[in-house]
């Protein structure tokens, strides 16, 4: 039995719960301010700790609501066209969330994914450009080894000189934008110019599913097997959880956060070399501001913004459902321009909640204090 | 093969400014409990650091099973089998229960260096049931009662074989029933052959589990004996190194009328049903074990969390403090327990700090007399006698004791009656501490009321006019000055006797 | 108790005086100025300047309460999201029969709005931080004013709100008047005020600040709030300049003013800095473009430098504190 599945939720059994309760002492206030109590569900455990036990079932029950609300207004959207368009969308969004989910289990922020996609991509889009005979794993290889130098880059600035992550991400952002612009001379390169088995990296298929839902898949088993069944993957856990007894357990706070941004690198310079063949046009804009649903597709699949939690399963619905959201608003006639503002909304209604959910949970545990 | 299994000699370790062991020595017996006491600051947990490689000491040996050994670091110590439960649990407590107990020695395949979670799991549960923890290991760390991460904590040890464990004030936050409970898991170690340095201030403790008992005063080694070949009093004056009233100039303060009241005062989770009064001059202790709401009771006071139960007179008049700000106009200030934290802005000038909290007293339409302001700082800093070169100093640059009285001088600046002082000598050395216990005998003769947190026994003892014991949220007990022992103390803090009835009738 | 005299004076040290960011600033902005001159001849002309001045002023009245906020030891990085929706409401108001300076007053209000938001949020929720509350609010803004205006301008104003952005009084542009009115008061709320000490203190030390009766949730959202205001302010002085308004507009302005900033010695860790470096921030970074601008340096390439300006900034302190360790 994997202990994935008790990542951000509470996974007690009924039987100790009792225990707990009866056994509970009196509270060390100052002693553990990092300690946050989750519940040992309690018997009558309230509203908001069942919240956190059923939030992905939740969010699974949300998302088919949504679809079927979306298919009586508009019955083209359960196609397999339009389900296949979802999914290739997703599965880029949701490439670019495993990263993110990283980053933010270390107490981290990475603002500058969207520019890391569009410098990678623009790369790749301009060599087989050049080279239209080149493979396309060149280009992907290509792609993701600029993602890796700007990953790593940013990962030496949070680890080894200690800027703030929101601070150091803002700034290689724009470096890495204007590297884009500077690259391309400002100009697109666009459809005719990609060689179709550029293009072909997107709308390929493996056993009858597009490869970019293979890859997604394959990079969310791989990133599953990695931060449930190897040290290193766990310790990104250790080091977003409790920083300070991270570092007296001898682990490597400083290597594991280079790790995760360089991580998170390499899969934005994947995802931009994906995003390019896809769209079959690289400009300098491309992906800009796309962080910001990385973001909230995480925060929406409960991955907590103070460090420590996070499950694979979880930024996948996330990544689902604002997927299903971009794609079902324009077809019930929600103007794009609402997008944004959606968008935000969402995040910060997510983080919101997810505040209010800790503080029952909280308020819980101090209720079987009996004092 | 030497006699004992750990042995350490003339062990001295310096800090910039502080001497913090003094020519130590340490004798440990395989399959022994061995009781480490002494007052806080009597040089305890330095001591262990040393044992357990955080600290590298300046002088002298450490032997294990008679050969030498100096340890670099925590792992060193680690893979020589020794192991330590530290007195604030450091977990994560997002992993689950396995995960903290194997993190730094997990399980992992051979080759494919998987982690072998069923073999972990199963492993912690094993051991988990021989110390009689009933939660399962798959619980999330977080989830659990100090009391139990505790014994996950003893689990970690066991994992690593350690061979010597230590516990640094284990039963410091527990109950009765949870330091019985813990009791028993040392026993059982014992007798599987390990040997425990268990470090406590109490009593109760050291008679329940150890048959020896090492002495440290004032970061120097006192003496070590057997459990039964020294009495109780004996002990206190090894302990104490002195009579208590010595230490204590308490003058006797004239008692006026009642400045606060509190009735029925109740915060869920943390407190419930406090009563109690204060009158001019006096100073009122309030004693119980950590986490036992102490400290939670006097905030609540001080306006830093609503309670959610009871009233607060003050001078007659209700008042239910919103903020501190709203509690210090009223005239009730309060000295918090961690200094460095809440106390000070470490990195000011000390002249800076002092005026914080009545920085409108020296502007005029927000505007800032820094020239009355640095007049103001530098005659409190004087009246409590800061040891500095100027008020230009950083407060970061003071000692303990010097940087409390700059928190003293702080207090003075605002109007009040009401001091709530919570462990004002945690971490002061013995010179300031008596410095400090000065201090607070003048503030009461000249008028103001005082609250007294301490876990010091005998500080309460030799400052207060009366006591009101905490146990898990509740008085227990209230005593004046008379009738204050330390047994009488410790028997209100400990037992799991009914909270005290007639409390009206001492309030 | 005996009574132990502390001396009155603080002490000078000449090595402590001149090691401060501030002179560094000032060497940089020399080193900067000759090098403009050298690059271009056109660099060394008050018209010139003076007209550069007035062209990267208007961010600049944000970086003042941007100032308190670092120091605060939150972050905000939805100003420039304010910017665009008290703009658009000012330029959609108008444009629907609203009278000009109502339409103006509407702006600062919104503006003020949209930061008290920040600001409540910040506080009421503390588990959250400011970074992801205002990255939330700063795409809530921009959306606001997408779904006001979808994506054309609205401007047309009347000619006299040109004045703000393009006119001259006695031959001083009458931005830059605005701005040193707002940066002596920011100045002297920051450092000669009850309000700047209490600042600065819960920037260094949050918990302490409370125990010693600072009510710090009030001063955050009243430094968010400010922050708000300031934006519109912006929005005012930007939008005359521009002639029009967009969605898009000020877009990225949170980089900008927060590298200012930075670059000013404000720590982001809380608690140091002073108003005098990120004024000169503002100026050194203003004409550095200016400048790059003149020869034909082009915006991408602008963006590279602004962005390792602002990563340089944050890493020299941090590298001086790495070396004394």
């Amino acid at each position: 039995m994997s202990m994935n599945n008790k990542g951000g939720s509470p996974a007690p059994t009924a039987t100790n719960a009792a225990a707990t309760a009866g056994a509970s002492g009196a509270p060390g206030p100052a002693g553990r301010p990092t300690a946050t109590p989750a519940p040992a569900a309690a018997p009558k455990a309230s509203l908001s700790a069942n919240i956190a036990k059923f939030r992905e079932l939740g969010l699974l029950a949300f998302i088919v609501i949504l679809a079927i609300g979306v298919q009586l207004r508009n019955p083209s959207f359960l196609t397999w066209e339009n389900l296949n368009d979802i999914a290739t969308n997703t599965a880029i969004l949701s490439i670019l969330a495993v990263g993110m989910m990283l980053v933010i289990i270390t107490r981290g922020i990475d603002l500058s994914i969207g520019a890391t996609l569009a410098l990678a991509g623009m790369s790749a889009a301009l060599t087989v450009k050049e080279y239209p005979g080149l493979s396309p794993l060149v280009a992907v290889l290509l792609g993701v080894g600029i993602g890796i130098v700007c990953g790593a880059v940013l990962g030496f600035l949070v680890a080894k000189i200690n800027i703030l992550p929101i601070i150091a991400t803002l700034g290689m952002m724009n470096v890495f934008r204007g590297l884009t612009y500077e690259l391309s001379g400002g100009k697109w390169v666009s459809a005719h110019q990609m060689p179709d088995s550029f293009k072909a990296i997107a709308t390929g298929k493996v056993l009858g599913l597009n490869n970019l839902i293979v890859i997604a898949v394959v990079i969310y088993i791989v990133a599953y097997y990695f931060v449930n069944h190897t040290r290193t993957g766990r310790q990104i856990y250790a080091v977003g959880s409790n920083p300070d007894s991270a570092e007296v357990s001898g682990i490597k706070s400083g290597r594991i956060l280079w790790l995760v941004y360089t991580i998170m690198g390499g899969l934005a310079g994947l995802a931009g070399v994906l995003w390019v063949a896809k769209f079959a046009s690289a400009q300098g804009d491309t992906a800009s501001g796309y962080e910001l649903s990385v973001i909230a597709a995480c925060v929406l699949g409960g991955v907590s913004i103070a460090g420590g939690s996070g499950k694979i399963s979880g930024i996948i619905l996330g990544s689902v459902l604002l997927g299903i959201l971009n794609n079902a608003l324009p077809m019930i006639n929600v103007s794009p321009f609402w997008q944004n503002f959606i968008q935000g909304m969402i995040i910060l209604i997510a983080v919101l909640i997810n505040a209010v959910v800790k503080r029952g949970i909280d308020r819980n545990n101090l209720m079987r204090r009996r004092i | 093969m030497s006699e004992f299994i750990l042995e350490l000699k003339g062990i001295t370790k310096t800090f910039p400014g502080v001497k913090a062991l003094d020519d130590v020595y340490f004798k440990l017996k395989p399959g022994e409990i061995h009781a480490l006491m002494g007052e806080n600051g009597a040089g305890k947990s330095t001591f262990i650091k040393v044992i357990t490689g955080v600290h590298a000491p300046d002088e002298g040996d450490m032997y294990l099973d008679g050969q030498k050994v100096s340890f670099r670091n925590p792992k060193d110590a680690q893979k020589a089998g020794i192991a330590a439960i530290y007195q604030h649990v450091t977990c994560y407590p997002d992993l689950t229960v396995t995960e903290n107990i194997f993190m730094g020695h997990e399980k992992i395949a051979k080759g494919t260096k998987r982690l072998l979670w069923r073999e972990m799991h199963e492993e912690a549960g094993k051991l988990l049931k021989e110390l009689g923890a009933s939660f399962s290991p798959k619980t999330l760390m977080g989830a659990l009662s100090v009391a139990e991460q505790q014994i996950v904590e003893i689990a970690k040890a066991l994992s690593v074989n350690a061979r010597i464990i230590i516990m640094d004030e284990p039963t410091a936050a527990l109950t009765n029933n949870e330091s019985e409970e813990l009791y028993r898991i040392a026993e059982k170690l014992r007798d599987q052959g390990a040997s425990i340095i268990f470090i406590s201030h109490r009593f109760e403790d050291m008679y329940r589990l150890a048959s020896k008992v090492t002495v440290f005063r004032d970061s120097k080694y006192i003496g070590t004996w057997g459990v039964n070949e020294i009495s109780n009093a004996d002990l206190i004056v090894a302990m104490v190194g002195r009579e208590i009233t010595q230490l204590f100039p308490k003058k006797e303060a004239q008692i006026g009328e009642e400045l606060l009241r509190v009735e029925g005062l109740g915060k869920t989770g943390y407190f419930a049903d406090v009563s109690f009064t204060l009158r001019k001059g006096e100073i009122l202790g309030l004693t119980g074990l950590v986490g036992a709401g102490r400290t939670e009771v006097c905030q609540a006071i001080f306006g830093v969390e609503r309670p959610d139960k009871g009233k607060i007179f003050y001078k007659g008049r209700e008042l239910a403090a919103k903020s501190p700000l709203h509690a210090m106009k009223q005239g009730i200030g309060y000295l918090p327990e961690d200094r460095q934290k809440q106390g000070l802005v470490l990195s000011w000038e000390i002249g800076r700090n002092i005026t914080l909290s009545s920085l409108e007293k020296m502007s005029r339409r927000g505007h800032l007399n820094t020239r009355k302001e640095q007049d103001l700082a530098k005659r409190l800093a004087e009246k409590v006698s800061v040891k500095a070169k100027s008020v230009f100093d950083l407060a970061s640059s003071l000692s303990g004791g010097n940087q409390q009285k700059v928190v003293f001088a702080k207090l003075l600046t605002a109007d009040l009656d009401i001091l709530i002082l919570d462990e004002p000598t945690k971490g002061v050395d013995v010179g300031a501490k008596s410095a400090i216990y000065e201090i607070i005998s003048d503030l009461a003769c000249s008028g103001y009321g005082i609250i007294l947190v301490s876990s010091e026994m005998p500080e309460i003892i030799g400052m207060c006019d009366r006591v009101a014991v905490m146990r898990e949220g509740r008085i227990t007990a209230f005593m004046d000055r008379e009738g204050i022992t330390q047994e009488a103390i410790l028997r209100a803090s400990m037992a799991d006797a009914a909270p005290q009835q007639d409390q009206q009738r001492w309030a | 108790m005996e009574p132990r005299l502390l001396q009155n004076k603080r002490d000078f040290s000449v090595k402590g005086f001149l090691l401060q960011w501030e002179w560094m600033l000032v060497v940089l902005f020399l080193a900067m100025t000759v090098m403009n001159i050298n690059l271009s001849e056109y660099y060394w002309n008050f018209d010139n300047l003076r007209d550069a001045t007035m062209s990267f002023l208007d961010k600049a009245f944000i970086v003042l309460p941007m100032v308190f906020i670092i120091i605060v030891g939150d972050i905000d990085i939805s100003v420039g999201s304010i910017v665009a929706l008290s703009s658009v409401i000012m330029a959609d108001l108008y444009n629907h029969g609203v009278p000009m300076p109502i339409a103006m007053l509407i702006c600062l209000a919104v503006g003020t709005l949209c930061g008290y938001i920040n600001g409540l949020l910040v506080v009421k929720f503390k588990e959250l931080s400011a970074v992801i509350v205002t990255l939330s609010t700063m795409i809530i803004y921009r959306g606001i004013a997408y779904i006001l205006l979808k994506d054309q301008a609205a401007g047309k104003f009347p000619d006299w709100f040109n004045f703000l952005g393009w006119e001259y009084v006695g031959g001083i542009p009458f931005i830059l008047i605005a701005f040193v009115v707002f940066a002596i008061l920011f100045w002297y709320l920051l450092h000669k005020t009850t309000f700047g000490r209490k600042v600065y203190a819960m920037g260094s030390n949050l918990t302490a600040s409370r125990f010693s009766g600072i009510q710090t949730d009030r001063i955050k959202i009243i430094v968010f709030t400010l922050t708000g205001l300031m934006s519109a302010v912006c929005a005012l002085f930007l939008t005359s300049r521009m002639g029009s308004t967009r969605p898009n507009i000020a877009n990225g302005y949170e980089l900008d003013v927060i590298a200012m900033v930075v670059l000013g010695g404000i720590s982001t860790s809380g608690g140091k800095g002073r108003m005098i470096g990120a004024i000169l921030a503002i100026f050194l970074i203003g004409y550095l473009r200016y400048g790059l601008g003149l020869v034909n340096v082009s915006a991408q390439t602008l963006l590279i430098i602004i962005g390792l300006l602002l990563i340089v900034a944050v890493s020299i302190p941090k590298l001086k504190l790495g070396k004394k360790r």
